[in-house]
Parts: C-alpha cells; sequence; structure tokens
C-alpha cells in the first residue's frame, strides 16, 4: 500500500554538513591501513580512507545556495601493478569514504588505490604489503 | 528477488483485508442482526490472521518467508525498475549473502554496512561483484563492488547515506553467473541525502 506511506523526506528540516573541529578537512588526504604482520597467502584486509566531501547535490549552503555535486565515482586497486579490485561509486556513500575490502597476500607488492571524483579531481595512495 | 512472489501476489499485499465483507459494517442498510454483525466481524478478524501465506503455501515456503526477509519486503516498482535494467531477466535467488548492517540507524549520513558471502570461495568460484540498492534513496544503485579471485573472498565494508526508512538490498554476482540477495530493512532517523 504504497499511498499510506508518510514521506519524511518532505518535512526534513534543510541541513548543513559542518565539520567536526579538529578533523582533517583537506580534499584528497588518503590513508591505506594493513594488519600489522602479513602471512603469506593469507586473506588480509585492506581499508581505504579519503578525505573528500561526497556532496550529493541536494543540500544548501547557510545562505540558501545549492552545493553541487561533488562526489567519488570510481576506485581502483592494484596489486604489484595488477587491478584487483574496482569500485563503482555514487554520491550515495558516506562524505570521507571509507572502504574495506579482501587481499590474497601473494607476494611482496604494492597495493595502490586510486580514487577519481565527478570534478576530474584523481586521488591516489599505495603501501608495500611485507610478509613479517 | 520478487519476481516469482509478484505472480502469485499481484497486488504486492498480503493483508487479507480484501476478503473481509464489504458490507459488513453497513448494519443500518443490509439488516445484517447483531448476531451476524459480530459473526461477520470474527471471519474478518480470521482473515487478517490466517491470510493468504499460511493457507496456499508450503511450511518451508512460509518459514522462508518469515525467516530472513518478512513476509512482504515492499519491493517499489523503481526498484523492479533497476533490477530489471541491470539484471534483466536473470533469477535472483534470496540466501547466501550476509547484509550486516543496523536495523535503527538514527544518522542516515553514515549507515555502517558490511556485504559477506557464505559460499565456499576458490579461484573458480567467487563473488565477481557486489551489488548495493537502497529503495528509498535518489539513486538507487548505491554502488558496485567488482572483485576478483585475487580478492573475491571475505567481507566487503562501507558506510552508506540513507535519505528515509527502507529496505537496503545486497545482491552477490557470482563469476559463475548466479545471483544471490539479502535484504534488511533499515529504520532511519536524519535524513542524509538532502
Amino acid at each position: 500500500m504504497p499511498s499510506m506511506h508518510h514521506d519524511s523526506s518532505r518535512d526534513a528540516p534543510t541541513l548543513t554538513f559542518t565539520m567536526p573541529a579538529g578533523a582533517p578537512s583537506s580534499v584528497g588526504e588518503a590513508k591505506i591501513l594493513l594488519p600489522l604482520s602479513v602471512a603469506r597467502d593469507a586473506v588480509i584486509d585492506v581499508r581505504a580512507l579519503l578525505v573528500h566531501p561526497m556532496d550529493t547535490g541536494f543540500f544548501r549552503d547557510a545562505e540558501g545556495n545549492p552545493i553541487p555535486a561533488y562526489f567519488v565515482n570510481a576506485v581502483t586497486v592494484t596489486y604489484g601493478g595488477e587491478q584487483v579490485a574496482r569500485f563503482e561509486w555514487t554520491s550515495g556513500i558516506s562524505r570521507d569514504p571509507f572502504v574495506r575490502f579482501p587481499l590474497r597476500a601473494s607476494r611482496e607488492a604494492q597495493v595502490q588505490v586510486v580514487w577519481k571524483d565527478n570534478k576530474g579531481g584523481v586521488y591516489q595512495q599505495a603501501v608495500d604489503v611485507k610478509f613479517a | 528477488m520478487g519476481s516469482d512472489r509478484s505472480a502469485r501476489y499481484p497486488d504486492g499485499g498480503d493483508t487479507g483485508t480484501d476478503r473481509a465483507p464489504r458490507d459488513g459494517g453497513g448494519r443500518a442498510d443490509t439488516g445484517v442482526g447483531r448476531r451476524g454483525f459480530l459473526r461477520a466481524g470474527v471471519l474478518a478478524a480470521a482473515g487478517l490472521a490466517f491470510g493468504r501465506p499460511l493457507l496456499g503455501e508450503s511450511a518451508a515456503d512460509v518459514v522462508r518467508m518469515v525467516g530472513a526477509r518478512g513476509p512482504d519486503d515492499e519491493m517499489t516498482d523503481a526498484v523492479r525498475e533497476v533490477l530489471k535494467a541491470k539484471f534483466g531477466d536473470r533469477r535472483i535467488q534470496t540466501g547466501h549473502v550476509q547484509l550486516d548492517i543496523p536495523t535503527d540507524a538514527p544518522d542516515g549520513r553514515a549507515v555502517p554496512t558490511i556485504l559477506d558471502i557464505d559460499l565456499p570461495i576458490t579461484p573458480n568460484s567467487y563473488v565477481a561483484t557486489y551489488h548495493l540498492l537502497v529503495d528509498h534513496n535518489p539513486d538507487i544503485y548505491l554502488a558496485a563492488y567488482h572483485l576478483t579471485a585475487g580478492s573475491g573472498e571475505g567481507p566487503i565494508e562501507t558506510r552508506i547515506k540513507m535519505r528515509r526508512t527502507g529496505y537496503v538490498r545486497a545482491i552477490a554476482e557470482m563469476n559463475t553467473g548466479e545471483l544471490w540477495s539479502a535484504a534488511v530493512k533499515v529504520f532511519v532517523g536524519l535524513n542524509g541525502c538532502g
């Protein structure tokens, strides 16, 4: 019975994002975190974080001007030069996008993550996998 | 996901209210006495309590329906169109995917989401893509995570925005072409999409 649903989005107040004090604020800062020790052929969790506003285009700033859409839409992960994962994102991913994904550590090589946004920005970060 | 169910339940609802006599409340013009009126009410209530799912389904179907997804996962036409555009007529089966997401999200700007699969992962059978959909977001198709044999095991974790209360759907596309799905209803407090 879709007609009986109350559309709560209609009477939601207009919201503006403000950064919490002390948070990193420069767009494009990126971090990759690997486990402290990696064994050969183990499946490890790779955590990657990028500082990015991920604006949907539906919000307005304090003066009432619309904030244009500005979000990361493509992420590629390479391991030793070989692509192992690729993510397609929309503005539905939260701000400062975080992702954790699995990787089979088959050799000592570099893990590189490249983020691309809808305004042509390209951000990248890399870290070496070393067996402990 | 809903194609076989929607064929059986074309109106998409299991309320059972259409079984209640239409004139059950119109006591004055139909001339139904007090006893008959009460009896009609009891029958209508029984129709509500034991609606079509229990009458027309096998026991296994009932367990399946009240288990993972609930008796009605409220898939909207817009979501059906997105699935149709993405997967065509391919069969989307329920199960094997784990969608770990809080059922109560006070802040819709960041809802932690974990996607996982409980099938055995081998170099010949792995998750090629996790698809993530949110029913009531402006962009229903929220994200795709393409993996390879070197990364297609273990969980994917991310944080998503949600506009309002509704279902989040995860679909795992295996490299063999099988599609497995899970859906969780998330109650959202603060609108995170604008």
